[in-house]
């Protein structure tokens, strides 16, 4: 085994210095093979990570996350300042950029852009749906155009986390023309300023884009990349193994231990901004003690669940948001596996022993909930050791979201991705009280804490970044306290992918664009 | 033939004989469950997940370390269970109404049938995704699909039967007595009807638990943690890389289960089929 390691060790090692020889080519096919078909390719509509990666291949912002980092970098802006008073963010743009029907790019396109989700009297406010609205432009109250090549937001309150906001997918610049011409059809064929540009889409099949040669930075490598659905974790395994696809989404632990095992494939893992957790029904009368929800808390053995079903590809979570993003609360101390202090927490808060709580899993796997059947089952046997009966319950995804948004579990399963790495992502948009008004609500344990929900809009408020790290540190622990969610784990992101591709990004999000990858001939 | 001869015809039959040998073996497993699974078949201890056949765990271990032995015993109780009610389902209506149907002919017939003919129409399959989605997945529901998928089968069956019947001479003759339409349907018409009815019904567990299987494979059957063979195959579909005893027990135990209703259906059929005893 130790000298398999060494091998493993050194071959990775040695990987990179030999594509250092060859140098990058141009041309080829990129195929790559992921668990499921997108949705909207229209990223300020887009709702799901299949749609998401797909579409940042084809569409821009204004800035950007730098690659492999969250930094924020200049994309389609050159530079941009912020007003004293914390209300205008003006933007420089870039000249020259061509969208890729050929239309300039200008202050018109970023307003169009814009407007469109913000204003409902926008002529194409009518072809989408915003649903993201209050993470992305919600706080922006006016665009304005100061000159063909510069633009400026106004907001209605200081809205620190903004910037962070435009580098999301959710704020891409969309040719205006190709707004008008296929109104609510834009997500199918989306037209931006991107590396790559959108060529065609078999529906459950594949979405094959172009390379963009009037791209008006490092234009990309490959000529083309297909985006393969292939449901099965094991069926995109073997694609993968077999050099069927080059790069395979989603794989399961399991499968990425055979992956670390194939000198032909490689496996870069990171740190993610993700959270997997289990969220409390807080409106539902036996959960509301805070004293109930601690013990489910003290009953899960989060180190075992990791070590097991995440094959340690995980961090236990004890806060709303990993580690990796500041403000952090690594004071807290997480609740100790213990089912017999559950026990006695639950005996003292008079919990019905009786009563058998439905515990919903998620009929999909995500980075951040690799197999969440199987956690569900480990939850279950772990509350049953706590006394707890539970009932595991499974419905389609779309129903899933639909239903825990409008409270109608007693304990879900859910996670979250937080794009921008702004703790604002979390905390306000999972937690307070204004999400979690059902229908529709995204805070699922529906804890309507007052003084939470003040911490994080006063956070919002303030541009001072120790004075918002304060505010967050003192949230995270009323969290603790009242534990409307278990956090369950910050899982490790994971890129799989056949050797014969080079300079493959992976960043804490997962959303890369492709442009700098090559393949060899 | 005394019923001692049918028996013995029964024994001397090769296929018939190994099938109940197997669905006794099969049936003992399922009832004295409890009693034999070397550890409790719910009971993750997911550290020893994925662990090949041992003394500890002959079957090994599935994704969260539980016992597959166990499970396999566990299982079989809800397998034969799903067998046996299952075919009752669709065995009482079913023959209700093939009865029906035969007897009183006419427009009875075409509308009983005509809705059989509909049920038919669809693949089974299809039929119970469909009826288990629109209910609830579970077990209850799973038994009840596969129930009504295999009705208008049994209908149609008995139907054949009781139209030769009722032209028999004493059939005619017990009506020319005097004899009423349900004294004549369940004294005289149905028993005759029941060698073919008992023939299918055996072939019919077979592809009830099958089809139930399929149904737990789809994620529309029994819900975890229960461990039913065909959920069981379905989560080790995805370890058949690295630990293929997942899939291959389960699949094995449905395979015995199947093949033992088939083998001693197929008996049972040449024992009291008349024209395939002359042969």
């Amino acid at each position: 085994m130790r000298k398999f390691l060494i091998f493993l060790a050194v071959t990775v090692c040695l990987a990179p210095l030999s594509a250092l020889a060859a140098g990058p080519t141009q041309g080829g096919t990129l195929i790559w093979g992921r668990g499921g078909d997108s949705v909207n390719l229209d990223l300020a509509q887009a709702t799901d990570g299949e749609s998401i990666k797909a579409g940042v291949q084809m569409l821009e912002n204004l800035v950007i996350f730098e690659k492999d980092s969250m930094n924020v970098v200049p994309q389609l802006a050159e530079s941009w300042t912020v007003s004293d008073d914390g209300l205008t963010w003006t933007f420089k743009l870039r000249k020259g950029v061509k969208f890729h029907d050929g239309e300039p790019f200008n202050a018109q396109a970023v307003y169009d852009s814009f407007a469109r989700v913000i204003d409902p009297n926008h002529p194409f406010h009518q072809y989408g749906k915003w649903v993201y609205l209050s993470l992305s432009l919600g706080p922006v109250k006016e665009i304005k155009i100061v000159d063909d090549y510069t633009v400026a937001l106004v907001t209605e309150k200081p809205y620190a986390p903004l910037l962070n906001n435009l580098a999301l997918w959710l704020c891409p610049i969309l040719s205006p023309r190709a707004m008008a011409e296929y109104k609510d059809q834009i997500g199918q064929h989306p037209v931006g300023t991107g590396p790559f540009k959108f060529s065609k889409w078999v529906k459950d099949d594949q979405i094959i884009m172009e390379r963009n040669p009037d791209y008006w930075g490092d234009k990309a490598k490959v000529d083309q990349i297909i985006l393969k659905s292939i449901p099965e974790s094991s069926s995109r395994l073997m694609a993968l193994q077999s050099g069927a696809v080059d790069i395979a989404d989603d794989l399961d632990p399991d499968s990425i231990r055979l992956v670390e095992a194939n000198d032909q494939l490689a496996v870069i893992k990171r740190p993610s901004v993700n959270v997997g957790y289990l969220a409390i029904n807080t409106e539902k009368p036996w959960l509301k003690d805070a004293r109930v929800r601690r013990a489910i808390a003290h009953a899960i053995d989060k180190e075992t669940l990791i070590a097991s079903i995440f094959q340690g590809l995980a961090v236990p979570a004890k806060n709303p948001f990993p580690p990796s993003i500041w403000s952090y609360n690594d004071a807290i101390q997480p609740y100790a596996y213990d089912p017999a202090k559950a026990k006695k927490l639950l005996e003292e808060a008079g919990f019905d022993f009786s009563r058998e709580l439905e515990l919903w899993a998620m009929p999909v796997s995500r980075a951040y909930m690799p197999e969440p059947v199987k956690t569900a089952e480990l939850i279950q046997a772990y509350l049953a050791a706590a006394g707890v009966k539970s009932k595991i319950v499974r419905m389609d995804w779309g129903t899933y979201l639909k239903k825990t948004s409008n409270g109608e579990h007693d304990l879900c399963m859910l996670g979250w991705l937080g794009g921008n790495a702004d703790p604002d992502n979390f905390l306000y948009g999972l937690l307070s009280a204004d999400t979690a008004k059902t229908p529709g609500a995204a805070n699922v344990a529906l804890w309507k804490n007052a003084e939470f929900t003040k911490l994080c809009l006063q956070a919002q408020r303030t541009f001072d970044k120790a004075e918002r790290t304060e505010l967050y540190l003192k949230a995270q622990e009323i969290f603790h306290q009242e534990q409307p969610w278990v956090p369950l784990a910050h899982s490790t992101i994971v890129r799989c992918y056949n050797k014969r591709l080079h300079d493959v990004p992976l960043r804490p999000n997962g959303l890369n664009s492709f442009q700098m990858v090559w393949k060899d001939k | 033939m005394s019923r001692w001869e049918a028996l013995h015809d029964l024994m001397s039959n090769w296929s018939a004989a190994a099938g109940m040998a197997i669905i006794a073996a099969i049936l003992v497993v399922a009832l004295a469950g409890p009693l034999l699974t070397p550890h409790d078949p719910l009971m993750p201890a997911p550290l020893q997940r994925l662990q090949g056949p041992s003394s500890a765990h002959p079957f090994g271990t599935d994704s969260l370390g539980r016992d597959i032995l166990s499970r396999v015993i566990g299982g079989a109780r809800i397998s034969i269970l799903i067998g046996v009610i299952s075919v009752t389902i669709s065995l009482l209506p079913g023959t209700l109404l093939g009865l029906l149907a035969g007897y009183f002919g006419r427009w009875i017939d075409s509308l009983i049938m005509r809705c059989m003919d509909m049920l038919l129409a669809f693949p089974a399959i299809l039929l119970a995704i469909f009826i288990t989605a629109v209910l609830e997945p579970n077990l209850t529901n799973t038994m009840i699909a596969v129930g009504i998928v295999y009705i208008p089968h049994y209908a149609r069956i008995v139907r054949a039967s009781v139209l030769s019947l009722k032209q028999q001479l004493f059939v005619q003759a017990v009506g020319h007595l005097g004899g009423g339409h349900v004294r004549i349907l369940l004294r005289h018409v149905l028993p005759n009807c029941i060698p073919p009815i008992i023939v299918y019904a055996t072939l019919g567990m077979g592809t009830a638990v099958l089809q139930a299987a399929a149904l737990g494979f789809l994620g529309l059957g029994a819900q975890p943690p229960s461990p039913e063979w065909g959920a069981m195959l379905s989560e080790g579909r995805q370890y058949i890389q690295i630990a293929p005893h997942v899939a291959a027990f389960p699949g094995a135990a449905i395979l015995l289960l199947v093949l033992g209703f088939n083998l001693f259906g197929d008996g049972l059929r040449d024992v009291l089929d008349p024209s395939l005893r002359s042969q």
